[in-house]
């Protein structure tokens, strides 16, 4: 088996939780803080981590507002970090073709 | 490593995927259609009399239609509005998930046109209505908005009580089908389209 296929899969993108987020915001313009913690079942503090990992990278923009005198903290994937999330996921179907059977 | 983890990954990618699609329509406005045409309908029955079962049937029947058109229609709009596809695999699980209580519930209504005319069962029929409906609700409730799980159970939990309440008290039941249909199909999607409205907007985070 090709193991440059792994080589190529973004690191960043790969660790679980921030897959998680990732996928989740690749399918809708913008998920709150609070959307994302309970779709994925995360604890505030895990989910700023991830947050921050891939803010850091430019993947995600993250717009802190008040609603209803209450912070409000939204996120949204980035043209870059769409880019990245489409690269990773090619990346995976190759993987996966290689390894079909013929 | 091996293929069958990265075919894993991408399953998890679209269940993501998908849940998010579905996590972000809102669901306020058509709980609201669904509680303005249940409180109509328990209006209309009361106020006209319509206690026959054969009466009480086609009234709900044809209040759940109109109801079932107006969520489709919302939805549809609101699928036009994000320039999204009406029909995605997500809507087609929830869709899926909501048919087979959806229908046990039919079928009771069929069971109950083809037998007694005796009004007094109207009420035990909402009941059956009553739980079905929460059953199929929180079928579907995964792919569907927080809080959702919840109302299937009030739903569940109501219908049940309800149900169990009248086959205690036979020959007693002071219990409207009419009223029940009313609080549960009117009042309680009303109540929870009002908070979702209220939420759903903006929810406020860490």
């Amino acid at each position: 088996m090709n193991p440059e296929a792994f080589l190529q899969l973004d690191r960043v993108i790969h660790e679980k939780g921030r897959l998680a987020i990732m996928s989740m915001l690749a399918a809708t313009p913008e998920l709150s803080f609070t959307e994302l913690r309970d779709a994925l079942s995360m604890t505030d503090g895990n989910l700023t981590t991830h947050i921050r990992a891939l803010q850091h990278e430019g993947y995600i923009a993250v717009a802190k507002s008040f609603h209803q005198k209450r912070p409000l903290t939204k996120c949204s994937l980035t043209p870059s970090g769409r880019k990245a999330f489409t690269q990773y996921i090619d990346v995976l179907e190759k993987i996966v073709r290689q390894n079909k059977p013929q | 490593m091996d293929s069958k983890w990265a075919e894993e990954n991408l399953q998890t990618i679209r269940t993501l995927m998908e849940r998010s699609a579905v996590y972000r329509r809102a669901l306020a406005p058509i709980m609201l259609c669904a509680g303005t045409v249940g409180i109509i309908a328990a209006a209309a029955g009361l106020v006209f009399q319509l206690n026959s079962i054969h009466a009480f049937c086609e009234l709900w029947l044809g209040a759940a239609a109109l109801a079932i058109t107006g969520a489709f229609l919302i939805a549809r709009r609101q699928a036009l509005k994000h320039q999204e596809c009406f029909w995605t695999p997500p809507t087609r699980r929830v869709a899926q998930a909501l048919a087979p209580a959806l229908t046990g519930g039919a079928s009771m209504s069929v069971l109950y046109l083809t037998g007694t005319n005796d009004g007094t069962f109207a009420a035990l029929l909402a009941c059956l209505w009553i739980l079905f409906y929460g059953c199929a609700i929180h079928a579907a409730g995964f792919f569907m908005a927080r809080g959702i799980k919840l109302f299937a159970w009030i739903m569940i939990a109501g219908g049940s009580g309800c149900f169990v309440f009248l086959v205690l008290n036979q020959g007693n039941w002071n219990l409207s089908g009419h009223w029940l249909m009313g609080v549960f199909f009117g009042g309680f999607h009303l109540a929870y389209g009002g908070y979702l409205y209220l939420t759903e907007k903006g929810i406020p985070s860490t």
